[in-house]
C-alpha cells in the first residue's frame, strides 16, 4: 500500500465535487443578502440614524469580534430556543427541526458577511468625494435620487476588490458548514478520509477544489474591476470634454 | 442567588478556565509567524529567482484554502508524508499540529504586511539614508524598520485577531481550549444547553478581541508620539 495513494485521491474527486454547489450556493446567497443589508447597516451608519447606527455599531463589533463557528453554533443552538419561546407567545406552530440545515447556513452566513459588507460600503461611500452629493442637489435632486444615481454606483466600483475579497472569504468560510451541519465539499472529504484512512489525500483533493474555486473567482473579479474601471475613465473623457 | 444565575456564572468560569490555553496558542504561533512572514517577505522584495516562485505558490496556497483544511492536512496529512522518510510524530503533541497550522496560515497574511508595509516607505527614504554615508543595514534598522513598523501596526492588530478568532478551529483536532470545553461541560452538567455555552464562549472571545484591540490602538499612539518627536 502507497502511503499517498494518488490513484484512490482521483478515484474519489467526483464524489467530492458534489459538494461544490452547497459551497457555492451558500457563497452566492449570503454574498447577495449580505450586499443588500450591508448597504441598509452602511447607511445607517452614515446618516447615523438614531438607536439603528448604535445597534449597527454593537452588532459589527460583536460579529468581528467573535470567530465564525462560535456564530455559526450560537445561531444554530438559538434558533429553537428562540422558537420555543416564541411559539406560546404568539401562538405559532414551527417546528424548530423541520428547519432545513441549508436555511441556517444561509441566514447565519448572511448575518456574518453583512457585518463586513456594511464596513467596505461605509469607507467606499465616504471615499467619494462629498462634493459629488453637494452637486447632485444643486441640480434638484433629492438625497435618494443622489445617492442611487451619483454616489453608490461611484462607491460600488471602490468596494469592488474589497467585496471579491469578502467574496473568496466566504467561499473558504463555508469549510465551517458542518458546524451546522451542512455537508459540503470539506465534510464530505473527511468522511470519505474516516472511512478509508486516507487523509493526506482526501484533504489535497479539498484543498485542490477549494484552491481552483478561488483562482476562479479572483479571475472573474479581476474581469470584472478592468471592465468597469474602463467604463469609467471612459465617464471620465466625456466629462472632461 | 438564583440558580440559573449560578449556572451562567458556573460556565463563565470554566470557560475563562482555558483561555490561557488559547492566548498561547496565539502568542505561539504569532511568533512563528512573524518569522514565516519576514522570510517570506524579504523573498518577495528581494525576488530572489527560485524562491520567489515557491513564496508566491505558498501565498496563492495559503490564501486560497480555508484554514481548517490547512490544519487537517497537517495534522492528518504531515506524519502520513513523514512516515515516508521514516520520521515519525505521531506522538507528538496536538498543540504542536495546531500551532505549526496556524503558523503556516498567518504566517502568509503577514508577510504581506510586512511587504505593503517595507514598500510604503518608499526609495527615497534608503536613497536619503545613503546620501549620508549608512550602508543597507543601517538604513534598514535605523531609518526603513521603524517606520515599516508603524505603518503596519493597524493591519498587525487586525491579523492578531483574525488570529484569535482563527485558534477557536483548534477543537477540531481535539485539543481541549475554549471550545473544546464545551464537550466536558455538556458531559459533566446534562441540565445545561448548548445555546448558553457558546453565547458564554462569543463573550469572551468578544471580550478578548476588544482588549487586543486597545492595545493596539493605544501601541498605535505610543509609537506615533515618538515618531513626531523624532521627526521635530
Amino acid at each position: 500500500m502507497a502511503i499517498v495513494d494518488f490513484k484512490f485521491a482521483l478515484e474519489q474527486v467526483p464524489a467530492v465535487l458534489k459538494g461544490v454547489p452547497w459551497t457555492i450556493t451558500i457563497a452566492i446567497v449570503a454574498m447577495l443578502f449580505g450586499l443588500i443589508l450591508g448597504l441598509l447597516i452602511a447607511l445607517c451608519r452614515i446618516y447615523k440614524v438614531p438607536v439603528l447606527n448604535q445597534l449597527s455599531i454593537l452588532y459589527i463589533s460583536f460579529i468581528r469580534g467573535t470567530p465564525l463557528i462560535v456564530q455559526l453554533y450560537v445561531f444554530f443552538y438559538g434558533v429553537p430556543v428562540l422558537v420555543d419561546y416564541l411559539n406560546p407567545r404568539l401562538g405559532l406552530h414551527i417546528d424548530a427541526d423541520e428547519i432545513p440545515p441549508l436555511m441556517y447556513a444561509l441566514v447565519a452566513y448572511t448575518i456574518n458577511t453583512a457585518a463586513y459588507q456594511a464596513e467596505i460600503f461605509r469607507s467606499s461611500i465616504n471615499a467619494t468625494n462629498a462634493g459629488q452629493m453637494e452637486a447632485a442637489y444643486s441640480v434638484g435632486m433629492t438625497t435618494r435620487q443622489g445617492l442611487t444615481r451619483i454616489v453608490l454606483p461611484q462607491a460600488l466600483l471602490i468596494a469592488l476588490p474589497n467585496l471579491g475579497n469578502v467574496f473568496i472569504g466566504l467561499i473558504k468560510a463555508t469549510s465551517l458548514a458542518f458546524a451546522v451541519k451542512v455537508v459540503e465539499v470539506l465534510a464530505i472529504s473527511k468522511i470519505i478520509a474516516n472511512d478509508g484512512y486516507r487523509f493526506i489525500e482526501m484533504y489535497l483533493v479539498a484543498s485542490i477544489i477549494y484552491w481552483v474555486l478561488c483562482l476562479v473567482c479572483e479571475f472573474i473579479l479581476f474581469k470584472l474591476e478592468k471592465r468597469m474601471s474602463r467604463s469609467e475613465t471612459r465617464m471620465g473623457l466625456n466629462a472632461s470634454v | 442567588m438564583s440558580p440559573s444565575l449560578q449556572n451562567w456564572i458556573d460556565i463563565f468560569v470554566r470557560v475563562l478556565d482555558k483561555l490561557p490555553l488559547t492566548l498561547l496558542m496565539m502568542v505561539l504561533s504569532l511568533f512563528f509567524a512573524l518569522l514565516i512572514g519576514l522570510g517570506i517577505a524579504i523573498i518577495r522584495i528581494q525576488k530572489y529567482r527560485y524562491l520567489y516562485g515557491i513564496a508566491t505558490l505558498y501565498l496563492s496556497f495559503t490564501r486560497s484554502t480555508p484554514l481548517l483544511v490547512q490544519l487537517f492536512l497537517v495534522y492528518f496529512g504531515l506524519p502520513q508524508l513523514l512516515l515516508i522518510i521514516n520520521v515519525d510524530i505521531n506522538h507528538w503533541d496536538r498543540l504542536v499540529f495546531a500551532i505549526m497550522a496556524f503558523s503556516f496560515h498567518t504566517g502568509a497574511f503577514l508577510s504581506e504586511v510586512i511587504r505593503s508595509a517595507y514598500l510604503a516607505v518608499g526609495k527615497d527614504q534608503f536613497e536619503a539614508a545613503y546620501s549620508v554615508g549608512m550602508s543597507y543595514s543601517q538604513a534598514l534598522r535605523r531609518i526603513i524598520l521603524p517606520q515599516a513598523f508603524l505603518i503596519s501596526l493597524p493591519n498587525l492588530g487586525n491579523n492578531i485577531i483574525e488570529l484569535l478568532k482563527d485558534t477557536s478551529l483548534a477543537f477540531t483536532i481535539g485539543i481541549i481550549d475554549i471550545m473544546g470545553q464545551v464537550r466536558i461541560i455538556l458531559g459533566n452538567n446534562h441540565g445545561i444547553g448548548m445555546f448558553q455555552i457558546y453565547v458564554v464562549i462569543s463573550l469572551v472571545y468578544w471580550a478578548t478581541c476588544i482588549i487586543i484591540e486597545s492595545l493596539v490602538g493605544y501601541a498605535e499612539k505610543v509609537f506615533r508620539k515618538g515618531h513626531v518627536g523624532l521627526s521635530k
